[in-house]
Protein backbone atom coordinates (compact mmCIF):
# COMPACT_ATOMS: atom_id res chain seq x y z
CA UNK A 1 0.00 0.00 0.00
CA UNK A 2 0.85 3.97 -0.67
CA UNK A 3 1.10 5.84 2.47
CA UNK A 4 -1.69 7.30 1.04
CA UNK A 5 -3.59 4.56 0.86
CA UNK A 6 -3.04 3.07 4.56
CA UNK A 7 -3.51 6.83 5.77
CA UNK A 8 -6.66 7.20 3.89
CA UNK A 9 -8.23 3.65 4.91
CA UNK A 10 -7.20 3.85 8.87
CA UNK A 11 -8.86 7.21 8.75
CA UNK A 12 -12.05 5.77 6.86
CA UNK A 13 -11.73 2.20 9.27
CA UNK A 14 -10.97 0.33 6.33
CA UNK A 15 -8.17 -2.24 6.55
CA UNK A 16 -4.12 -1.22 6.20
CA UNK A 17 -1.29 -3.05 6.24
CA UNK A 18 0.52 -1.31 8.94
CA UNK A 19 0.60 2.01 10.35
CA UNK A 20 2.37 4.73 8.84
CA UNK A 21 5.35 6.72 10.60
CA UNK A 22 4.57 10.08 10.67
CA UNK A 23 5.97 13.17 12.06
CA UNK A 24 5.53 17.19 12.49
CA UNK A 25 8.51 18.50 11.52
CA UNK A 26 11.32 20.10 14.07
CA UNK A 27 12.70 22.77 16.17
CA UNK A 28 15.61 24.61 13.80
CA UNK A 29 17.77 23.86 17.04
CA UNK A 30 17.26 20.51 17.76
CA UNK A 31 18.59 20.01 13.66
CA UNK A 32 21.09 22.13 14.31
CA UNK A 33 21.42 19.72 17.43
CA UNK A 34 21.74 16.93 15.29
CA UNK A 35 24.20 18.47 12.75
CA UNK A 36 26.32 19.52 15.24
CA UNK A 37 26.72 15.63 16.38
CA UNK A 38 27.11 14.48 12.48
CA UNK A 39 23.95 12.87 12.20
CA UNK A 40 22.76 15.14 9.38
CA UNK A 41 24.51 17.55 7.21
CA UNK A 42 24.51 21.54 7.86
CA UNK A 43 22.36 22.04 4.70
CA UNK A 44 19.59 19.45 5.78
CA UNK A 45 19.54 21.40 9.25
CA UNK A 46 19.05 24.54 7.42
CA UNK A 47 16.81 24.07 5.17
CA UNK A 48 14.30 21.42 5.88
CA UNK A 49 10.61 23.06 6.50
CA UNK A 50 7.53 21.15 6.81
CA UNK A 51 7.17 18.26 3.56
CA UNK A 52 9.97 20.20 1.07
CA UNK A 53 12.38 18.18 -0.63
CA UNK A 54 15.12 18.52 2.48
CA UNK A 55 11.99 17.11 4.38
CA UNK A 56 11.98 14.25 2.98
CA UNK A 57 15.45 13.41 2.55
CA UNK A 58 15.14 13.76 5.96
CA UNK A 59 12.33 11.57 6.40
CA UNK A 60 14.36 8.85 4.49
CA UNK A 61 17.70 8.99 6.81
CA UNK A 62 15.34 8.42 9.72
CA UNK A 63 12.51 6.30 8.61
CA UNK A 64 9.57 8.22 8.65
CA UNK A 65 7.26 7.97 6.18
CA UNK A 66 5.89 11.50 6.03
CA UNK A 67 5.03 14.89 7.53
CA UNK A 68 1.34 15.47 8.70
CA UNK A 69 2.14 19.10 7.83
CA UNK A 70 1.95 18.64 3.81
CA UNK A 71 -0.72 20.69 2.08
CA UNK A 72 -1.04 23.92 -0.52
CA UNK A 73 -3.25 26.68 -0.88
CA UNK A 74 -3.75 30.28 -1.35
CA UNK A 75 -2.04 32.48 0.14
CA UNK A 76 -4.51 34.27 2.76
CA UNK A 77 -1.97 36.42 4.18
CA UNK A 78 -2.36 40.43 4.54
CA UNK A 79 -2.28 41.74 1.06
CA UNK A 80 0.55 43.22 1.29
CA UNK A 81 1.98 42.20 3.83
CA UNK A 82 3.26 45.08 6.54
CA UNK A 83 6.37 45.97 5.69
CA UNK A 84 8.69 43.81 8.55
CA UNK A 85 11.18 46.30 10.02
CA UNK A 86 13.19 47.23 12.84
CA UNK A 87 11.59 50.17 14.99
CA UNK A 88 13.92 50.41 17.62
CA UNK A 89 17.30 48.78 19.08
CA UNK A 90 17.52 49.04 22.65
CA UNK A 91 20.37 49.02 24.91
CA UNK A 92 20.54 45.68 26.10
CA UNK A 93 20.33 44.95 22.34
CA UNK A 94 16.33 43.58 21.80
CA UNK A 95 14.81 44.96 18.62
CA UNK A 96 11.76 46.22 18.48
CA UNK A 97 9.98 44.76 15.17
CA UNK A 98 7.18 45.41 13.30
CA UNK A 99 6.11 42.26 11.90
CA UNK A 100 3.65 41.51 8.93
CA UNK A 101 0.95 41.59 10.85
CA UNK A 102 1.50 44.91 11.83
CA UNK A 103 2.23 43.38 15.41
CA UNK A 104 5.31 44.79 17.70
CA UNK A 105 7.63 42.16 18.72
CA UNK A 106 10.73 42.15 20.94
CA UNK A 107 13.51 40.00 19.97
CA UNK A 108 16.71 39.32 22.10
CA UNK A 109 19.63 37.93 20.24
CA UNK A 110 20.46 34.35 21.45
CA UNK A 111 17.09 34.07 22.93
CA UNK A 112 15.37 30.87 21.00
CA UNK A 113 11.61 31.63 22.09
CA UNK A 114 9.04 33.14 20.33
CA UNK A 115 9.16 36.95 20.23
CA UNK A 116 7.25 39.05 22.77
CA UNK A 117 4.35 40.98 21.69
CA UNK A 118 4.70 44.73 22.71
CA UNK A 119 1.92 46.37 20.81
CA UNK A 120 -0.07 46.03 17.54
CA UNK A 121 -2.06 48.04 15.39
CA UNK A 122 -5.47 46.60 15.05
CA UNK A 123 -6.82 47.99 17.98
CA UNK A 124 -9.89 49.88 16.86
CA UNK A 125 -12.49 50.07 14.05
CA UNK A 126 -10.20 53.31 12.27
CA UNK A 127 -7.40 50.89 12.26
CA UNK A 128 -8.99 47.80 10.90
CA UNK A 129 -11.10 49.79 8.26
CA UNK A 130 -7.93 51.73 7.18
CA UNK A 131 -5.59 49.32 8.05
CA UNK A 132 -6.32 45.58 7.82
CA UNK A 133 -9.94 45.85 5.89
CA UNK A 134 -8.40 46.46 2.60
CA UNK A 135 -5.46 43.88 2.90
CA UNK A 136 -8.49 40.77 4.17
CA UNK A 137 -10.06 41.48 0.65
CA UNK A 138 -10.08 38.57 -1.80
CA UNK A 139 -7.45 39.02 -4.97
CA UNK A 140 -7.02 36.69 -7.44
CA UNK A 141 -3.06 36.96 -7.25
CA UNK A 142 -3.86 35.18 -3.90
CA UNK A 143 -4.60 31.85 -6.17
CA UNK A 144 -1.74 30.64 -8.03
CA UNK A 145 -4.42 29.41 -10.90
CA UNK A 146 -1.95 27.85 -13.29
CA UNK A 147 -0.26 25.76 -10.20
CA UNK A 148 -3.95 24.05 -9.56
CA UNK A 149 -4.49 23.45 -12.51
CA UNK A 150 -1.53 21.16 -12.96
CA UNK A 151 -1.92 19.96 -9.33
CA UNK A 152 -3.18 16.71 -9.93
CA UNK A 153 -0.30 15.45 -12.43
CA UNK A 154 2.73 17.44 -11.29
CA UNK A 155 1.89 17.02 -7.51
CA UNK A 156 -0.66 14.71 -6.42
CA UNK A 157 -0.05 12.09 -8.43
CA UNK A 158 3.23 11.66 -7.82
CA UNK A 159 3.34 11.87 -4.25
CA UNK A 160 2.65 8.56 -2.13
CA UNK A 161 1.61 10.92 0.75
CA UNK A 162 -2.03 12.25 1.71
CA UNK A 163 -1.96 15.67 0.03
CA UNK A 164 -4.07 18.51 2.17
CA UNK A 165 -5.68 21.72 1.41
CA UNK A 166 -5.00 24.71 3.75
CA UNK A 167 -8.43 25.83 5.15
CA UNK A 168 -6.36 28.24 6.95
CA UNK A 169 -7.51 29.67 10.26
CA UNK A 170 -10.85 31.29 11.42
CA UNK A 171 -9.64 33.46 14.84
CA UNK A 172 -5.70 31.97 15.28
CA UNK A 173 -4.59 34.28 13.08
CA UNK A 174 -6.37 37.30 13.50
CA UNK A 175 -4.91 36.34 17.43
CA UNK A 176 -1.43 36.87 15.77
CA UNK A 177 -2.60 40.54 14.41
CA UNK A 178 -4.07 41.27 17.76
CA UNK A 179 -1.99 39.54 20.42
CA UNK A 180 -3.87 38.22 22.78
CA UNK A 181 -4.17 41.41 25.28
CA UNK A 182 -5.32 42.70 22.17
CA UNK A 183 -8.03 40.56 21.34
CA UNK A 184 -9.29 40.37 25.08
CA UNK A 185 -9.78 44.36 24.16
CA UNK A 186 -11.50 43.97 21.07
CA UNK A 187 -13.75 41.25 23.03
CA UNK A 188 -15.46 43.69 25.59
CA UNK A 189 -14.24 47.12 24.20
CA UNK A 190 -16.77 49.38 23.18
CA UNK A 191 -17.61 48.73 19.62
CA UNK A 192 -18.45 45.10 20.27
CA UNK A 193 -19.44 44.39 16.65
CA UNK A 194 -15.57 45.31 15.55
CA UNK A 195 -14.07 41.56 16.47
CA UNK A 196 -16.90 39.96 14.53
CA UNK A 197 -16.40 42.37 11.44
CA UNK A 198 -12.95 41.60 11.61
CA UNK A 199 -13.83 37.72 11.79
CA UNK A 200 -15.96 38.02 9.35
CA UNK A 201 -14.03 39.94 6.68
CA UNK A 202 -11.32 37.35 7.11
CA UNK A 203 -13.36 34.08 7.05
CA UNK A 204 -15.08 35.46 3.89
CA UNK A 205 -11.82 36.02 1.93
CA UNK A 206 -10.74 32.77 2.93
CA UNK A 207 -13.33 31.19 1.93
CA UNK A 208 -12.98 32.21 -1.74
CA UNK A 209 -9.41 31.36 -1.32
CA UNK A 210 -11.03 27.76 -0.76
CA UNK A 211 -13.73 27.91 -3.20
CA UNK A 212 -11.17 29.08 -5.98
CA UNK A 213 -8.71 26.62 -5.34
CA UNK A 214 -11.71 23.94 -5.34
CA UNK A 215 -12.69 25.08 -8.63
CA UNK A 216 -9.35 24.38 -10.42
CA UNK A 217 -10.04 20.59 -10.18
CA UNK A 218 -7.46 19.91 -8.07
CA UNK A 219 -7.65 16.71 -6.30
CA UNK A 220 -7.16 16.68 -1.90
CA UNK A 221 -7.29 13.87 0.64
CA UNK A 222 -8.01 16.27 3.52
CA UNK A 223 -8.15 19.74 4.49
CA UNK A 224 -6.16 21.48 7.23
CA UNK A 225 -6.78 24.47 9.67
CA UNK A 226 -4.43 26.21 12.05
CA UNK A 227 -5.79 27.55 15.00
CA UNK A 228 -3.89 27.21 18.60
CA UNK A 229 -6.50 29.14 20.50
CA UNK A 230 -5.98 26.73 23.90
CA UNK A 231 -3.54 26.76 26.15
CA UNK A 232 -2.59 24.63 29.34
CA UNK A 233 -5.77 25.69 31.11
CA UNK A 234 -7.93 25.36 27.83
CA UNK A 235 -9.25 27.79 25.62
CA UNK A 236 -8.07 31.20 25.75
CA UNK A 237 -11.15 32.90 25.05
CA UNK A 238 -14.86 31.67 26.36
CA UNK A 239 -16.38 28.64 24.40
CA UNK A 240 -19.62 30.74 23.80
CA UNK A 241 -18.06 33.42 22.22
CA UNK A 242 -15.74 31.20 20.06
CA UNK A 243 -18.38 29.74 18.89
CA UNK A 244 -20.67 32.85 18.24
CA UNK A 245 -17.49 34.29 16.39
CA UNK A 246 -16.53 30.97 14.47
CA UNK A 247 -18.88 28.73 14.40
CA UNK A 248 -20.82 29.44 11.74
CA UNK A 249 -17.63 29.86 9.37
CA UNK A 250 -16.60 26.25 10.10
CA UNK A 251 -19.69 25.13 8.95
CA UNK A 252 -19.49 26.56 5.67
CA UNK A 253 -16.17 25.88 5.04
CA UNK A 254 -16.52 22.65 5.97
CA UNK A 255 -19.87 22.27 3.90
CA UNK A 256 -17.99 23.52 0.85
CA UNK A 257 -14.94 20.81 1.36
CA UNK A 258 -17.63 18.09 1.41
CA UNK A 259 -19.48 19.26 -1.57
CA UNK A 260 -16.35 18.90 -3.35
CA UNK A 261 -15.28 15.30 -1.98
CA UNK A 262 -13.17 16.02 1.17
CA UNK A 263 -14.23 14.51 4.27
CA UNK A 264 -11.60 14.19 6.40
CA UNK A 265 -10.68 17.83 7.56
CA UNK A 266 -8.18 18.16 10.58
CA UNK A 267 -7.52 20.78 13.04
CA UNK A 268 -4.23 21.97 14.46
CA UNK A 269 -4.17 23.29 17.84
CA UNK A 270 -2.33 23.09 20.77
CA UNK A 271 -3.18 23.05 24.48
CA UNK A 272 -6.68 21.14 26.24
CA UNK A 273 -8.64 22.05 23.47
CA UNK A 274 -11.79 19.59 24.82
CA UNK A 275 -14.08 22.72 25.56
CA UNK A 276 -13.69 23.74 21.91
CA UNK A 277 -13.96 20.19 20.40
CA UNK A 278 -17.79 20.04 20.46
CA UNK A 279 -17.99 23.15 18.51
CA UNK A 280 -14.98 21.92 15.91
CA UNK A 281 -16.81 18.39 15.46
CA UNK A 282 -20.43 19.92 15.61
CA UNK A 283 -19.21 22.08 12.75
CA UNK A 284 -17.64 19.33 10.52
CA UNK A 285 -14.26 19.72 11.68
CA UNK A 286 -13.44 15.26 12.38
CA UNK A 287 -9.76 15.16 12.78
CA UNK A 288 -8.00 16.21 16.35
CA UNK A 289 -4.12 17.29 15.87
CA UNK A 290 -1.84 17.22 17.50
CA UNK A 291 -3.43 15.74 20.81
CA UNK A 292 -0.92 17.68 22.94
CA UNK A 293 -0.72 14.48 25.60
CA UNK A 294 1.78 16.61 28.16
CA UNK A 295 -1.16 19.10 28.53
CA UNK A 296 -4.30 17.18 27.40
CA UNK A 297 -3.53 14.10 28.74
CA UNK A 298 -4.42 10.79 27.95
CA UNK A 299 -7.85 12.25 26.47
CA UNK A 300 -8.22 11.45 22.89
CA UNK A 301 -9.59 7.72 24.19
CA UNK A 302 -12.63 10.00 26.06
CA UNK A 303 -13.09 12.00 23.36
CA UNK A 304 -13.92 9.02 21.13
CA UNK A 305 -16.20 7.74 23.53
CA UNK A 306 -18.00 11.02 23.99
CA UNK A 307 -17.69 11.80 20.36
CA UNK A 308 -18.00 8.38 18.48
CA UNK A 309 -16.49 7.10 15.47
CA UNK A 310 -16.27 9.95 13.67
CA UNK A 311 -13.89 11.56 16.16
CA UNK A 312 -10.59 10.90 14.19
CA UNK A 313 -7.00 11.95 15.71
CA UNK A 314 -3.67 12.61 14.05
CA UNK A 315 -1.10 12.81 17.31
CA UNK A 316 -0.55 12.12 20.96
CA UNK A 317 2.83 10.52 20.76
CA UNK A 318 4.46 11.77 23.67
CA UNK A 319 7.84 13.54 22.10
CA UNK A 320 9.19 13.52 25.63
CA UNK A 321 10.00 9.88 25.52
CA UNK A 322 12.35 10.40 22.37
CA UNK A 323 14.33 13.16 24.75
CA UNK A 324 14.73 9.52 27.26
CA UNK A 325 15.29 5.72 25.99
CA UNK A 326 14.61 2.79 24.26
CA UNK A 327 12.81 1.74 27.38
CA UNK A 328 10.53 4.85 27.74
CA UNK A 329 9.84 4.53 23.96
CA UNK A 330 8.89 1.42 24.08
CA UNK A 331 6.27 2.16 27.09
CA UNK A 332 4.91 5.06 24.78
CA UNK A 333 4.46 3.09 21.78
CA UNK A 334 2.69 0.31 24.17
CA UNK A 335 0.31 2.90 25.28
CA UNK A 336 0.14 4.11 21.72
CA UNK A 337 -0.88 0.65 20.78
CA UNK A 338 -4.45 1.22 22.76
CA UNK A 339 -5.06 4.25 21.12
CA UNK A 340 -4.66 2.45 17.67
CA UNK A 341 -6.76 -0.03 18.13
CA UNK A 342 -9.64 1.85 18.29
CA UNK A 343 -9.44 2.74 14.71
CA UNK A 344 -9.50 5.80 12.96
CA UNK A 345 -5.84 6.76 14.75
CA UNK A 346 -2.59 7.82 13.87
CA UNK A 347 0.06 8.41 15.65
CA UNK A 348 2.66 11.06 15.57
CA UNK A 349 4.68 13.14 17.95
CA UNK A 350 2.44 15.94 20.04
CA UNK A 351 4.39 18.88 18.12
CA UNK A 352 7.74 19.70 16.78
CA UNK A 353 10.85 17.56 18.00
CA UNK A 354 12.67 19.47 20.15
CA UNK A 355 16.24 20.12 21.41
CA UNK A 356 17.44 17.37 23.20
CA UNK A 357 15.70 14.33 20.96
CA UNK A 358 18.05 11.74 20.35
CA UNK A 359 18.40 10.71 16.57
CA UNK A 360 18.66 7.42 17.31
CA UNK A 361 15.53 7.20 19.37
CA UNK A 362 13.65 8.80 16.57
CA UNK A 363 14.80 5.83 13.95
CA UNK A 364 14.01 3.42 16.57
CA UNK A 365 10.35 4.98 17.32
CA UNK A 366 9.86 5.17 13.34
CA UNK A 367 11.11 1.77 12.65
CA UNK A 368 9.21 0.42 15.77
CA UNK A 369 5.99 2.11 14.63
CA UNK A 370 5.84 0.69 11.14
CA UNK A 371 5.24 -2.85 12.68
CA UNK A 372 2.42 -2.17 13.73
CA UNK A 373 -0.23 -4.25 11.37
CA UNK A 374 -3.89 -2.61 11.49
CA UNK B 1 -26.24 48.24 46.30
CA UNK B 2 -23.51 49.65 48.45
CA UNK B 3 -20.80 51.38 46.41
CA UNK B 4 -17.66 49.07 47.47
CA UNK B 5 -20.38 46.20 45.62
CA UNK B 6 -20.68 48.00 42.52
CA UNK B 7 -16.94 48.70 42.40
CA UNK B 8 -16.13 44.90 42.47
CA UNK B 9 -19.10 44.37 40.33
CA UNK B 10 -18.06 46.66 37.64
CA UNK B 11 -14.33 45.40 38.04
CA UNK B 12 -15.55 41.60 37.41
CA UNK B 13 -17.13 43.15 33.96
CA UNK B 14 -14.26 45.04 32.64
CA UNK B 15 -15.35 48.06 32.58
CA UNK B 16 -11.89 50.66 33.79
CA UNK B 17 -14.23 53.91 33.17
CA UNK B 18 -16.80 53.00 35.46
CA UNK B 19 -14.83 51.96 38.54
CA UNK B 20 -12.47 55.10 37.82
CA UNK B 21 -15.47 56.94 38.77
CA UNK B 22 -17.26 55.04 41.18
CA UNK B 23 -13.69 54.92 43.15
CA UNK B 24 -13.55 58.96 43.68
CA UNK B 25 -17.33 58.73 43.96
CA UNK B 26 -15.93 56.62 47.40
CA UNK B 27 -13.54 58.82 48.10
CA UNK B 28 -15.79 61.48 48.40
CA UNK B 29 -18.26 59.85 50.11
CA UNK B 30 -15.50 59.31 52.97
CA UNK B 31 -15.10 55.72 52.31
CA UNK B 32 -11.59 54.97 53.72
CA UNK B 33 -8.70 53.55 50.98
CA UNK B 34 -8.47 50.39 52.72
CA UNK B 35 -11.72 49.40 52.14
CA UNK B 36 -11.86 50.64 48.87
CA UNK B 37 -8.98 48.59 47.81
CA UNK B 38 -10.35 45.48 49.88
CA UNK B 39 -14.03 45.64 49.72
CA UNK B 40 -14.54 46.82 46.29
CA UNK B 41 -10.68 46.22 43.91
CA UNK B 42 -9.63 43.08 45.75
CA UNK B 43 -12.84 41.53 46.65
CA UNK B 44 -13.72 42.16 42.75
CA UNK B 45 -10.66 40.54 41.51
CA UNK B 46 -10.71 37.22 43.98
CA UNK B 47 -14.35 36.77 42.22
CA UNK B 48 -12.71 36.84 38.85
CA UNK B 49 -9.99 34.80 40.11
CA UNK B 50 -12.27 31.81 41.34
CA UNK B 51 -14.41 31.77 38.35
CA UNK B 52 -11.32 31.70 36.66
CA UNK B 53 -10.19 28.40 38.80
CA UNK B 54 -13.26 27.37 38.19
CA UNK B 55 -13.50 27.92 33.67
CA UNK B 56 -16.33 29.95 34.32
CA UNK B 57 -14.49 32.89 32.85
CA UNK B 58 -11.20 33.06 30.29
CA UNK B 59 -8.32 34.65 30.03
CA UNK B 60 -9.82 37.58 28.41
CA UNK B 61 -12.35 38.25 31.60
CA UNK B 62 -9.49 38.61 33.34
CA UNK B 63 -7.16 40.79 31.60
CA UNK B 64 -10.25 43.18 31.13
CA UNK B 65 -11.09 43.42 34.66
CA UNK B 66 -6.92 43.85 36.21
CA UNK B 67 -7.47 46.50 33.74
CA UNK B 68 -10.04 47.65 35.18
CA UNK B 69 -8.78 47.30 38.70
CA UNK B 70 -5.23 49.47 37.49
CA UNK B 71 -7.55 52.33 36.83
CA UNK B 72 -9.11 51.90 40.11
CA UNK B 73 -5.64 51.52 41.91
CA UNK B 74 -4.49 54.75 39.58
CA UNK B 75 -7.16 57.04 41.53
CA UNK B 76 -6.90 54.96 44.39
CA UNK B 77 -2.81 55.18 45.16
CA UNK B 78 -2.20 58.72 46.42
CA UNK B 79 -5.36 58.06 49.14
CA UNK B 80 -3.37 54.66 50.01
CA UNK B 81 -0.01 56.82 50.47
CA UNK B 82 -1.04 59.57 52.63
CA UNK B 83 -3.50 56.58 54.48
CA UNK B 84 -0.34 54.60 55.50
CA UNK B 85 -2.21 51.37 54.12
CA UNK B 86 0.72 48.88 52.97
CA UNK B 87 0.54 46.09 50.37
CA UNK B 88 0.29 42.39 52.06
CA UNK B 89 4.24 41.95 51.04
CA UNK B 90 6.54 42.02 48.07
CA UNK B 91 6.80 39.44 45.47
CA UNK B 92 9.46 39.50 42.53
CA UNK B 93 8.20 37.91 39.27
CA UNK B 94 10.32 36.96 35.75
CA UNK B 95 10.11 34.84 32.83
CA UNK B 96 13.25 32.55 33.06
CA UNK B 97 16.33 33.23 30.79
CA UNK B 98 16.11 32.12 27.35
CA UNK B 99 12.13 32.65 27.52
CA UNK B 100 10.58 35.56 26.07
CA UNK B 101 6.87 34.32 26.84
CA UNK B 102 4.97 36.93 29.10
CA UNK B 103 1.45 36.52 28.88
CA UNK B 104 1.16 33.98 31.89
CA UNK B 105 3.42 36.18 33.42
CA UNK B 106 1.62 38.76 33.30
CA UNK B 107 -1.47 37.08 34.36
CA UNK B 108 -0.26 35.89 37.31
CA UNK B 109 1.19 38.89 37.85
CA UNK B 110 -2.18 40.66 37.28
CA UNK B 111 -4.00 38.00 39.59
CA UNK B 112 -0.95 38.65 42.64
CA UNK B 113 -1.57 42.48 42.25
CA UNK B 114 -5.34 41.60 43.21
CA UNK B 115 -4.45 40.19 46.42
CA UNK B 116 -3.19 43.60 47.19
CA UNK B 117 0.49 42.45 47.10
CA UNK B 118 2.96 44.86 45.74
CA UNK B 119 4.63 42.25 42.55
CA UNK B 120 8.08 43.88 41.10
CA UNK B 121 8.31 42.60 37.35
CA UNK B 122 11.72 41.98 36.17
CA UNK B 123 10.22 41.08 32.73
CA UNK B 124 11.71 37.81 30.36
CA UNK B 125 14.45 36.23 29.87
CA UNK B 126 15.92 37.02 33.52
CA UNK B 127 18.78 34.96 34.56
CA UNK B 128 19.91 34.18 38.20
CA UNK B 129 21.82 37.18 38.56
CA UNK B 130 19.23 39.70 37.76
CA UNK B 131 16.95 37.47 40.46
CA UNK B 132 19.61 37.65 43.29
CA UNK B 133 20.22 41.06 42.96
CA UNK B 134 16.23 41.86 42.71
CA UNK B 135 15.92 39.86 46.16
CA UNK B 136 18.89 41.64 47.67
CA UNK B 137 17.66 45.03 46.59
CA UNK B 138 13.78 44.91 47.09
CA UNK B 139 13.92 42.66 50.18
CA UNK B 140 10.91 40.65 48.65
CA UNK B 141 10.12 37.31 50.33
CA UNK B 142 8.54 35.66 47.31
CA UNK B 143 10.04 34.81 44.29
CA UNK B 144 7.59 33.90 40.99
CA UNK B 145 9.01 32.07 38.32
CA UNK B 146 7.68 31.36 34.54
CA UNK B 147 8.74 29.03 31.65
CA UNK B 148 6.64 28.38 28.70
CA UNK B 149 9.07 25.81 27.16
CA UNK B 150 10.39 22.60 27.74
CA UNK B 151 13.75 23.87 26.78
CA UNK B 152 13.99 26.84 29.34
CA UNK B 153 11.86 25.29 32.31
CA UNK B 154 15.33 24.66 33.90
CA UNK B 155 16.00 28.01 34.19
CA UNK B 156 13.49 27.68 37.25
CA UNK B 157 16.43 25.23 38.92
CA UNK B 158 19.14 27.80 37.67
CA UNK B 159 17.78 30.67 39.80
CA UNK B 160 16.84 28.29 43.14
CA UNK B 161 20.57 27.14 42.84
CA UNK B 162 22.00 30.52 42.62
CA UNK B 163 19.91 31.91 45.77
CA UNK B 164 20.75 28.61 47.70
CA UNK B 165 24.66 30.09 46.59
CA UNK B 166 23.88 33.48 47.48
CA UNK B 167 22.45 32.35 51.23
CA UNK B 168 19.10 33.99 50.55
CA UNK B 169 17.11 30.36 50.03
CA UNK B 170 15.79 30.61 53.27
CA UNK B 171 14.75 34.32 53.02
CA UNK B 172 12.45 33.74 49.92
CA UNK B 173 9.29 31.18 49.14
CA UNK B 174 9.91 30.27 45.62
CA UNK B 175 7.07 29.31 43.04
CA UNK B 176 6.92 28.15 39.60
CA UNK B 177 4.75 27.77 36.57
CA UNK B 178 4.27 27.22 33.20
CA UNK B 179 2.92 25.22 30.38
CA UNK B 180 5.56 22.26 31.18
CA UNK B 181 6.02 22.93 35.10
CA UNK B 182 4.35 19.78 36.81
CA UNK B 183 4.08 19.62 40.57
CA UNK B 184 6.93 16.78 40.11
CA UNK B 185 9.29 18.78 38.84
CA UNK B 186 8.55 21.51 41.15
CA UNK B 187 9.71 19.24 44.11
CA UNK B 188 12.27 17.65 41.99
CA UNK B 189 14.20 21.46 41.40
CA UNK B 190 12.88 22.40 45.22
CA UNK B 191 10.88 25.13 44.97
CA UNK B 192 8.24 25.81 47.82
CA UNK B 193 5.07 25.76 45.73
CA UNK B 194 3.84 24.76 41.60
CA UNK B 195 0.84 27.01 40.78
CA UNK B 196 -1.00 25.29 37.82
CA UNK B 197 -2.57 28.60 36.73
CA UNK B 198 -2.65 32.20 37.61
CA UNK B 199 -5.91 32.31 39.97
CA UNK B 200 -3.98 29.41 41.91
CA UNK B 201 -0.78 31.83 42.03
CA UNK B 202 -2.78 34.52 43.78
CA UNK B 203 -4.07 32.13 46.20
CA UNK B 204 -0.96 30.50 47.07
CA UNK B 205 1.15 34.28 47.39
CA UNK B 206 -1.49 35.63 50.08
CA UNK B 207 -1.89 32.52 51.67
CA UNK B 208 2.11 32.78 51.90
CA UNK B 209 1.93 36.16 52.94
CA UNK B 210 -0.53 35.59 55.68
CA UNK B 211 0.97 32.72 57.46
Amino acid sequence: MTNRERTLNILHYKPADRLPAVHFGYWRELLYEWAAQGKISQELAQKVRDSNAYDRELDKIIGWDYNWSHTYGASKHLYPEFEQKVIEVLPDGTKRIQNSYGVIEKVRPGVVSIPAEDDYLLKDRKAFEELYKPRMQFFPERVNYDFFRTFNEKVYEKLDVPVGISAGSILGTIRNMTSLVGLSYLIYDEDEDLLADIVDTYADMQYKCLEEVLKTGAKFDFAHYWEDVCYKGGPLISPEIFNKLCGKHYKRFNDLLRRYGIDLISLDCDGVVDKLLPIWFENGVNIMFPIEVGVWGDQFEAARKKYGPGMLGVGGMNKVALCTDKAAVDAEIERLKRLVALGGFIPCPDHRLMPGTKFELVQYYAEEIKKIKI
Amino acid sequence: MSILNEISEKLQRGRAKEVSVLVEQALAENYSPADILNQGLIAGMNEVGEKFRRNEVFVPEVLVAARAMNAGLKILRPALISSGVKPLGKAIICTVKGDMHDIGKNLVKMMIEGQGIECIDLGVDVGPEQVVCAVRETGAKLVCLSALLTTTMTGQKEIIDALVAAGLRDRVKVMVGGAPITQQFADEIGADCYAPDAASAAIAARAFFEE
